[in-house]
């Protein structure tokens, strides 16, 4: 049986990293900063699965962006999502070459779907992940596109309904209410998601604790949790996480992280440095 | 102990980065590679890929390279390791556009998952599941039982007629998901993107025997 999936979304905006909260941004650290600081690989071994969203506000480097993804291929051994800002085949290809194995949409759903059509074409629709940002509208939730800054006139039931038409691998459900606060998930946001839905949906927006991972993973419309921030889960926090939600009889699945730090630079019996991972308290 | 150099096949077929990675990591050198040439000189040959079998085939037809491995195999005592696609094209055909005869290094054919089979599964086949093999060593020495890797995929080989060492995975009905027999290896799961255990597989093949 499918495991269920804990998932990690860096935050990319114009070689910086972000935390974001409500959709404000606010600029955390460089690549160096993620790789020595931060100790992102060991971050790496702890997640099923990484998403990298470029919200660069401004014009985009979208080379700069593809030699960071890259570059963080290199010290993670999960699936890799990539997305932002994209409105074209090319651009999708662009981001399939250049390490990610999907590609993040949003506002294109709604503006070019035929573009959607053809990256599923030539990709398969596996590679395709949705993001709908959706906030609270009375009794209803709206969905906003452009970094959550145009609502669409349609509530989030009757959006579902629609790009359930289109070849799309996985849906990136995200509250913007919710974003960055750490209070936890908007579960009342998954009832919105129609009968028998047929495309796996991964929570987003508000995870702060264990406990919040947990909750979004005990509801069965729920196939993954993501937390796109950097500090909630620091160090062995993810680690930690994971092993509390198997205590949860939380289907996950499992590897021995001290069996890959023994692995690095096995074949030459000296560590590969970019990917050295210390397992020893790291400045938490 | 000398390290191994492999040679990552390049014919066009999707994300091939994430395999240098992990190579990298364990701290082999690589290159990729496209030229027959190159390929028959080989010691370690890694067939990737992701996408269709008939394109697959095309593909490597079109640029010499199912002969040049037939030849790295042959004369050049080989070790090859398929990957998701790449295993797929070890096998004797596929059914996928029509049938295509594929490398024929393995007996086996390979075949889109059946309503029958799947009954509430669904394809593609997406995300960490786990493996059981028959024995533990070779490609699956020092893996824990029921080792969790990385797939996605929506053809499968079944395992009919294999006597070698095999791993199994189930999605609606038991499918093969890796091999091993004698120099030739397969994958039908992603090792560069599963993690420690796929670390460990890569090893356990990079490691003659």
């Amino acid at each position: 049986m499918l495991k269920k999936r804990v998932i990690f979304t860096l935050l990319y905006d114009n070689g910086s990293f972000m935390l974001s909260r409500n959709f404000r941004l606010q600029k955390v650290g460089n690549l160096n900063w993620l790789k020595k600081n931060y100790n992102f690989s060991k971050i790496a071994f702890s997640i099923d699965e990484l998403i990298i969203l470029d919200v660069t506000r401004g014009n985009r480097d979208e080379k700069k962006f593809q030699k960071h993804i890259y570059s963080l291929t290199e010290e993670c051994f999960v699936p890799i999502a990539a997305g932002g800002g994209i409105r074209t085949l090319e651009q999708a290809q662009n981001l399939l070459h250049s390490g990610s194995d999907k590609v993040v949409v949003n506002t294109l759903i709604y503006k070019n779907p035929q573009v959607i059509r053809k990256i599923a074409e030539e990709f398969g629709r596996q590679s395709v992940v949705a993001t709908v940002d959706a906030k609270k509208n009375g009794d209803n939730y709206s969905v906003w596109i452009d970094n959550g800054t145009v609502e669409l006139e349609i509530n989030l039931e009757q959006w579902l309904n629609e790009i359930s038409n289109l070849p799309i691998g996985e849906v990136y459900l995200n509250s913007m209410d919710r974003d960055g606060t750490g209070q936890g998930y908007e579960l009342e946001l998954l009832s919105s998601i129609p009968k028998s839905f047929p495309i796996p949906v991964i929570l987003a927006g508000g995870a702060g604790k264990y406990k919040h991972l947990a909750e979004g993973l005990l509801d069965n419309r729920v196939d993954a949790v993501a937390t796109a921030n950097l500090f909630n889960f620091i160090g062995d926090g993810l680690q930690k996480a994971r092993d509390f939600l198997r205590e949860q009889e939380i289907s996950l699945a499992a590897w021995n992280i001290k069996r890959a730090t023994e692995l690095s630079g096995f074949f030459t019996n000296k560590k590969a440095n970019a990917c050295q991972i210390k397992l020893t308290k790291n400045g938490e | 102990m000398q390290a191994p150099k492999v040679s990552v096949i390049d014919y066009g077929m999707g994300n091939i980065w994430s395999v240098i990675s992990a190579l990298k990591y364990l701290g082999v050198e690589t290159e990729f590679v496209s030229s027959p040439k190159k390929i028959e000189e080989s010691k370690f040959l890694i067939l990737p890929g992701v996408g269709s079998f008939s394109k697959g085939m095309r593909e490597l037809k079109s640029r010499g390279i199912d002969q040049a491995i037939m030849a790295a195999l042959q004369n050049n005592n080989a070790k090859i390791l398929g990957i998701c696609l790449g295993m797929q094209l070890m096998g004797s055909y596929g059914t996928e556009n029509g049938r295509t005869a594929g490398l024929g290094l393995i007996s086996n054919g390979v075949e889109l998952f059946t309503q029958d089979e799947l009954k509430v599964d669904k394809i593609p086949h997406v995300g960490f599941n786990s493996i059981s093999f028959n024995e533990g060593k070779g490609l699956f020495d020092g893996l824990p039982k029921l080792a969790d890797f990385y797939f996605t995929h929506s053809y499968r080989m079944l395992v009919e007629s294999l006597e070698c060492q095999y791993a199994t995975c189930n999605h609606g009905i038991e499918f093969l998901c890796a091999f091993e027999m004698g120099n030739i290896c397969g994958a039908q799961f992603h090792p560069e993107k599963s993690q420690t255990n796929g670390l460990i597989f890569l090893r356990n093949f990079l490691q003659k025997g």
